[in-house]
């Protein structure tokens, strides 16, 4: 008998029991460890011990932190906006000046403009310290390979373990205040720097390096003429991606510890269900974000390409823009209005905005209404409670007798079967496995069953290492007593990710295809990728009410995007010469697209996949806001609670699930490129 | 009343009550640091103390603090004080720490609130038998949709605020499930999004709160019952709702050693739901910046905070 079918009969076995012997679906609680509780000793021990040096570095930062603030606050607008005009000119040309302009025109005319200097400040102080940190810890794990071992796993914990779940012992060790909002931006944004610094260090080219040994180069001088320059793309790559990971936690960073910044606005405005307002201020951070993502990128490849001729030298240029400054400052004590915006200038149209939301409400609910329960009743709560509870008069509008279990187990039977006809015996027994979740659902679902499916899986995909991986996350999972949330996170991601995949990557067909439509999506795709989350999260309610549907699609409208960018690209980069050959086959559009563009971009496909699993998973402890009771949840809990281990425990669930999907996407896509290679 | 009290001399009490009282020679020149949550209500009984407390010569700072993870820092005396932290959504460290005495209770701020179960006007002839609760027994179909079927649908106070509704649900054998609100915007967002399309909701609220001023809602009555509800002993016929939450002035140990003037203040401190539900209103629906009404309250109510901050 296939490994497949005894894996089937494993799995019926089990169901069967499963009556009997509840802790076949309930993992027993005696068999638990104490993880939390271990948790918090550890941290109280650790506090207990450093607690004077964190509050220390807390005392340091302070005043610089205010410094920046005040100088914010207190240069005139026009001086900043000038300044920024300046910068982006430099960076990106005279469209990417006026953009800019533009941007902060509106963040001076809805009138926010002191917080977001407040959060502009946080991201300037917590910019250098990540890229210094990150940069001195990519060092090390470049010179040493030890700690290179040490390093890949804490920095992959570090960036899947949400950011809620380390608030508390931040909290804990630096107090509270502004300058812990800072210090949980550095922690989230340093491991980018890491990642980059030791990939462009170890990327020179290797005659670069022994053209400056001949040179008679030390040490010393080929590190810091020779390998820091030739890395310094990747340098600026990774300076990039530490400006957006700061500023993605400025919202995050007003939970804790801001008065008055942009982040602070978006929450109170979310906490009031103050649809405009938060949409007002979250487009700031999406600008904000866009803005320095720009600029630093643009700088990036200012750093790769030559200087064009055209460009002014950089003295005479910084000459020019001292002097505008220097005028706009003069001019603006001559006249107020340069200093501070005055408030008449200013318009508050969110009334308006929450008035057409709710407008929206009143003529789409019935039809969203109509989509949301067909979702529930015939895919969601199947997979969440199983069909056996799902089906009944009130959902699919009759009573399930005998027949209807007999009908199922026919269909599934048949269907399998003819896959084995066909000599398919692994589609044969996972037709059979999904008809089996289906009939229990995930949260009826025996352990371990789950736990059997997924190492049989990690052996055939990845061996007996990706075994262990996945022993080790399901261990934890099962032992710290997290099993039943974990599946309902489960179900949530999975379900997000697989909709946020489809949807994400067929638009970006689409886009691939259609130029306008391209055109069309770049900033919408922009702007709900910068956007904080948060804000989605009341026009959903608002639309479909609190639960696990609204959460879905809170996490969808997250999660397509890496989709739809993977997709778009992998098929734009699909060589002209082979379409061309195609064409002069005679093929048709559609043709060309499905049997020869689609193919080639599989792999760049896999890479949107396995990135859409890391934005649905992260996004889930979000979506908890909106009345889940998964880990994400209990994230939230913990960090209530003050139980820091409770926390850190769901954390690292999460986390272990992340990882697990995304080995196994990596193991498969290993596993079909072999498949191709030996035809 | 203590020693001190009684030891103040006329002269000095009269120079105090103008606002000008110099801090005795016990009083620490330290920063008195008070927790800002993150709703409104609380942020304007808080700037009202603080802005008082700088009358009586203190240094105050603002310190943003969620709303639970603050005793924490409390009760390690990082943060000093919080005028209104309401004893219905708190955890072990609050409580812990009050019978440790690492948390000091200066009494009640005079807020009477209310937690209970709200629903839409419109209801009632959806439920006619409203608002006693036990109409909810008739016309769960009502109240149900896609997730709870077939019981009906409530909705809870986020989970990390507790279960009550879950355990009174269960206790009172009502075929509702009561689904966790996930956060204050989504339970509002739920609320606005509801009576817009005039659809069914039975929802956990509290009072005083905004809302309240902006929408019609009525409250689901339970049994009379002689004062306290005790919730662990209801049932149906014997329903009395939920225990009335009492809002209390927190300070850290410390505190009252430290700054003896400022505790007395906190201990005489009051506001009424009136008078914070108008605040309110004034902040977020009329859009004006909260510093701006709490400065105004203070010109307006000289009587009334002098003979607090008099030593």
């Amino acid at each position: 008998m296939p490994a497949g079918m005894l894996l089937v009969a494993f799995a019926l076995v089990c169901v069967l029991l499963s009556a009997r012997y509840p802790w076949l679906v309930r993992f027993p609680a005696a068999a638990e460890l104490p993880v939390a509780a271990a948790f918090n000793m550890a941290l109280s021990a650790f506090e207990a011990r450093t607690e004077s040096a964190f509050k220390l570095v807390s005392r340091l930062l302070t005043s610089p932190m205010s410094m920046v603030r005040t100088a914010l606050q207190l240069t005139p607008w026009s001086m900043v906006v000038l300044g920024f005009v300046a910068m982006a000119w430099r960076a990106g040309g005279i469209g990417f000046a006026a953009f800019v302009g533009a941007s902060l025109l509106y963040v001076l005319g809805i009138g926010l403009w002191e917080q977001t200097m407040n959060s502009l400040a946080l991201v300037i102080l917590s910019v250098p310290i990540s890229i210094i940190i990150g940069f001195g810890i990519g060092y090390l794990a470049f010179a040493s390979k030890r700690a290179e071992r040490l390093t890949n796993p804490l920095l992959d914990i570090l960036q899947t373990v949400p950011a809620f779940a380390y608030l508390l012992p931040l909290l804990l060790l630096f107090g509270f205040g502004p300058v812990v909002g800072l210090i949980a931006s550095i922690v989230f944004a340093f491991p980018a720097m890491v990642r980059n610094t030791m990939l462009g260090l170890r990327n020179v080219p290797s005659d670069i390096l022994e053209a400056g040994e001949m040179a008679g180069a030390t040490g010393r001088q080929l590190f810091w003429q020779v390998r820091i320059p030739s890395a310094r793309y990747q340098l600026l790559v990774g300076v990039n991606q530490t400006t957006m990971a700061a500023l993605s936690m400025v919202i995050i960073a007003s939970i804790i510890g801001g008065t008055n910044d942009i982040g602070w606005t978006v929450l109170s405005a979310m906490r009031k269900a103050d649809f405009g307002s938060s949409i007002l201020a979250g487009i700031v951070i999406a600008l904000l974000a866009m803005i320095l993502d720009r600029l630093t990128a643009g700088f990036a490849t200012r750093a790769k390409t030559h200087r064009s001729q055209k460009d002014i030298p950089f003295r005479a240029f910084a000459a020019l823009v001292a002097a505008g400054l220097m005028v706009m400052y003069g001019a603006s004590t001559r006249f107020d209005q340069l200093a501070a915006w005055p408030a008449d200038w200013i318009a508050d149209p969110s009334e308006s905005l929450n008035r057409g939301i709710e407008a929206l409400v009143l003529f789409t609910r019935p039809v969203l209404d109509a989509v949301k329960t067909g979702m529930l009743f015939f895919v969601m709560l199947p997979l969440k409670i199983g069909l056996q509870k799902v089906v009944g008069p009130a959902s699919w509008g009759f009573q399930p007798g005998i027949w209807h279990v007999v009908g199922y187990v026919a269909l599934a039977v048949s269907a399998a079967s003819f896959a084995l006809l066909k000599g398919r015996d692994v589609a044969a027994s996972a037709i059979l496995l999904v008809a089996i979740l289906f009939y229990v659902g995930l949260t009826g679902l025996p352990w371990p069953v789950m736990v059997a499916v997924v190492l049989a899986l990690g052996y055939r995909l990845g061996g007996l290492r990706l075994v262990a991986i996945s022993g080790f996350a399901l261990g934890f999972l099962l032992l710290t007593g997290s099993w039943q949330k974990a599946m309902l996170s489960v179900y949530l991601g999975s379900l997000a990710v697989i909709l946020s995949f489809a949807i994400g990557s067929a638009l970006g067909v689409l886009a691939s295809e259609n130029e306008t439509f391209s055109r069309l999506m770049r900033p919408v795709n922009d702007t709900m990728q910068t956007m904080p989350q948060f804000v989605l999260l009341i026009p959903v309610v608002m639309l479909f009410a609190i639960g696990d549907f609204t959460a879905l699609i809170a996490i969808i409208f997250y999660a397509y995007v890496p989709a739809f960018r993977y997709a778009e690209a992998g098929l734009r980069q699909v060589d002209g010469r082979v379409v061309e050959a195609a064409t002069s086959l005679g093929t048709t559009r559609l043709q060309r697209l499905v049997h020869v563009k689609l193919p080639l971009a599989i792999p760049n496909l896999m890479l949107g996949l396995n990135q859409t699993i890391v934005y649905g998973i992260g996004m889930l402890v979000i979506a908890a806001l909106v009345g889940t009771s998964d880990l994400g949840q209990e994230v939230y809990i913990g960090l209530s609670a003050g139980n820091f281990g409770q926390g850190m425990v769901a954390g690292l669930g999460m986390a272990a699930i992340a990882m697990l999907a995304d080995s196994f996407c990596k193991a498969w896509q290993r596993h079909y490129r072999t498949r191709i290679r030996n035809g | 009343m203590n020693i001190r009290n009684l030891l103040c001399t006329a002269a000095f009490c009269a120079v105090a009550g103008l606002g000008a009282g110099h801090a005795s020679a016990a009083e620490s020149q330290d920063t008195i640091k008070i927790a800002l949550n993150e709703w409104t209500g609380q942020q304007l009984s808080a700037r009202i103390a603080a802005e008082l407390l700088r009358k009586m010569d203190y240094k105050v700072e603002l310190v943003t603090a969620g709303g639970l993870p603050q005793f924490t820092a409390m009760a390690k005396g990082e943060l000093h004080a919080n005028p209104e932290v309401w004893d219905n959504s708190i955890t072990d460290i609050y409580t812990n720490g009050l019978a440790s005495g690492e948390l000091v209770n200066l009494g009640d701020l005079g807020l009477k609130p209310r937690d209970g179960w709200i629903y839409p006007p419109y209801m009632a002839e959806l439920c006619p038998g409203l608002p006693s609760y036990q109409a909810l027994y008739d016309c769960t179909q009502a109240f149900s949709n896609a997730e709870t079927f077939p019981d009906g649908r409530l909705i809870a106070y986020p989970a990390d605020w507790g279960t009550r509704s879950q355990q009174l649900v269960a206790a009172l054998e009502l075929p509702f499930k009561a689904v966790p609100g996930g956060s204050e915007g989504a339970m509002i967002a739920e609320l606005k999004g509801a009576i817009a399309a005039k659809q069914p909701i039975v929802m956990m609220m509290w009072e005083p709160h905004w809302i309240f001023s902006q929408m019609d809602l009525n409250w689901v009555e339970w049994d009379a019952s002689d004062g306290n509800c005790v919730e662990s002993e209801e049932s149906r016929g014997k329903a009395c709702g939920f225990a009335q939450a009492h809002v209390n002035k927190i300070v850290s140990a410390s505190f009252p050693d430290k700054w003896p003037n400022a505790a007395k203040f906190m201990e005489k401190y009051t506001l009424t739901n009136d008078e914070q539900s108008r605040l309110i209103f004034e902040v977020d629906q009329d859009h004006r910046p909260i510093e701006e009404v709490v400065a105004e309250w203070i010109d307006q109510n000289k009587d009334k905070w002098s003979v607090w901050t008099a030593p």
